[in-house]
């Protein structure tokens, strides 16, 4: 038996949306260190799961598109020599895709389950997807599901060359199986 | 864990061969393929590497794919190729493709570099290998760094659970990349000699590549196409060490209750395990955090455990279901892989096993990846 699946809360940073005030999250070291794309994530899903009510999450479930790709762009331009820069083991750590499950996960001190899809154009709905999933089968309860990118200009153009809108994405959404409260109900 | 959940077709290619053949003959003898660069474009050959024995051309030229493709898909379609005849399947058609992979097309983008190679992402090279393929429903890409391909396999069963597919292709797939070659460099944690996974001298990973699908499939499908059986997955875990972004906790928290739960959902006591493919990856830190964790799981009864990372080196994004596939072939072949290169005990680490023959039931599959993603697959005969 399949149990029903609730969006509880959800919240979103819009592109053109100004930058949300870090500092009660972040100190300003911390802030210094995390790129833009880490803050808005670690931010929008402190807030979403606030809304929900919500301390720590069954599982953090994230969909990202391209990853930290200022920080792989960083670590690149240090390979090739295009800047004097030093290979910074801070940014290919921080470019690896799932960095951003794993600084939340840190944070909230979230032991469940955890994943990062990354399938352009389809990273966000997989994310759901798994969650949903396992909420319905009765695994978990609770499931934070984020879906973040950023753009670089390198990156943008790559995208419109093949035809395709680059976009930012900084979403999160709180899913469960309880429907006090709801947004409404994901079908399958 | 109900449904019944069956492995009816597995393909692999990493260092230590292409295909089912090659790799079981490699894992007997103890023969590693880890060696010097020889096809990595990279100035960086301090390190030796366990790269696949062929180029991107030889690749394409078994496969018929495009010599063009990332190296990524070429090694994905070599393995899915294998998983698909295995399961007695021409196409992927009404199979969904769950892939796993962090490089993607990092290769090509690291030569054309400010211009990004339009295959850069991982969900292009995931969706490159189903459109060799055809058929595919849709395809998804699981990025966690090292267990990515450990999870594709978990999400591919949960979609088997809930009855959203009836067979599923699921695995990874990783190539070697000057990029994350010099990443692990910047980390400190590469060994200029082959890596000792467990020993009390190891200094680090050796990186290497690979890759390898399983197709997963119901009972009901199983019974109704008239296809054997190799294996059952009987339990996973998924969870998260949540300690640090590159770092394994002292208790290894997170391998600890991945196992758990592994074990918890196939209905097993840890008794019941008869060896547990380690991630051991060869760093002092992963090894020393893993043993942690299998004490905790197994007490003073710690059944038999290796690494098989001396043999095909850390094929990071693909280690999960590479070594899911040297599992299928420990549990039907009746033995345990070597772990090559240990010499000397450490009061940190568990003692690996010597490798030799076994009767072996259930085994438990261990990828662990950065960020604290670790995850545990537990294969029944």
């Amino acid at each position: 038996m399949m149990r029903s699946v609730y969006v509880n809360a959800r919240c979103e940073l819009k592109p053109g949306n100004p930058e949300p005030d870090y500092r009660s999250l972040f100190s300003v070291l911390e802030a210094r260190r995390m790129g833009r794309l880490l803050k808005r994530a670690v931010w929008t899903s402190s807030q979403a799961l606030e809304k929900a009510g919500i301390a720590v999450p069954d599982a953090v479930i994230i969909g990202t598109d391209f990853g930290c790709i200022e920080n792989s762009e960083s670590f690149l331009k240090a390979l090739k020599g295009i800047d004097d820069a030093p290979l910074r083991p801070t940014h290919f750590m921080q470019s690896t895709h799932n960095t951003i499950a794993s600084l939340i996960a840190i944070r909230l001190g979230a032991h469940g389950y955890n994943a990062t899809y990354s399938h352009r154009g389809r990273s966000f709905e997989s994310a759901l997807q798994d969650a949903r999933t396992q909420i319905a089968l009765g695994d978990i309860d609770t499931a934070l599901v984020g879906w973040f990118d950023e753009l670089t200009p390198a990156l943008s153009e790559s995208l419109l060359s093949q035809g395709i809108e680059p976009k930012e994405h900084a979403l999160a959404v709180v899913l469960s199986a309880n429907p006090e409260g709801a947004v409404c109900e994901l079908s399958f | 864990m109900d449904p019944v959940i069956h492995v009816t077709g597995a393909g692999v290619v990493s260092a230590v061969g292409c295909g089912r053949g090659e790799t079981l003959d490699a894992l007997r003898r103890g023969l590693s393929g880890i060696g010097p660069v020889r096809f990595l474009r990279t100035e960086e050959k301090a390190f030796p590497v366990g790269e696949v024995k062929l180029s991107n051309g030889e690749m394409a030229a078994r496969s018929g794919a495009s010599p063009d493709l990332p190296r990524t898909s070429l090694l994905g379609i070599l393995a899915l190729g294998e998983a698909l005849a295995g399961a007695g399947l021409r196409d992927l058609s009404g199979i969904p493709l769950v892939g796993g992979t962090t490089v993607g097309g990092m290769d090509l983008t690291e030569q054309t570099f400010p211009a990004y190679s339009r295959m850069h992402d991982c969900g292009a090279s995931t969706d490159a290998i189903a459109a060799h393929f055809g058929g595919a429903p849709w395809a998804t890409t699981l990025s966690t760094a090292c267990s990515s391909a450990a999870n594709a396999i978990i999400f591919g069963a949960n979609l088997i659970r809930s009855g959203q597919a009836e067979i599923v292709a699921v695995g990874g797939s990783e190539s070697l990349s000057d990029y994350h070659l010099h990443g692990f460099g910047s980390l400190m944690i590469l060994d200029p000699a082959p890596c000792r996974p467990f020993d009390a001298t190891r200094a680090g990973l050796n990186l290497g590549e690979g890759a390898a699908f399983l197709i997963l499939e119901s009972e009901a499908s199983r019974k109704r196409r008239g296809v054997p059986s190799q294996a059952v997955l009987s339990g996973f875990g998924n969870a998260c060490d949540a300690f640090h972004q590159t770092a394994s906790s002292d208790s290894g928290e997170g391998a600890f209750l991945a196992m758990r739960k592994a074990l918890g959902m196939a209905g097993l006591q840890p008794a019941d395990i008869d060896y547990v493919n380690a991630h051991g990856t060869g760093t002092p830190n992963n090894d020393a955090s893993e043993s942690a964790a299998l004490r905790r799981v197994f007490g003073d009864r710690i059944p038999p455990v290796s690494s098989t990372k001396a043999f095909t080196g850390h094929t990071t994004s693909a280690s999960g279901s590479i070594e899911a596939v040297f599992c299928l072939l420990a549990l039907q072949e009746g033995f345990i892989p070597a772990n090559l290169n240990w010499t000397t005990p450490d009061p940190a680490c568990i003692t690996p096993a010597a490798g030799g023959p076994a009767r072996l039931r259930h085994i438990l599959c261990n990828a662990f990846g950065f960020g604290g993603n670790d995850s545990s697959l537990l294969f029944s005969r």
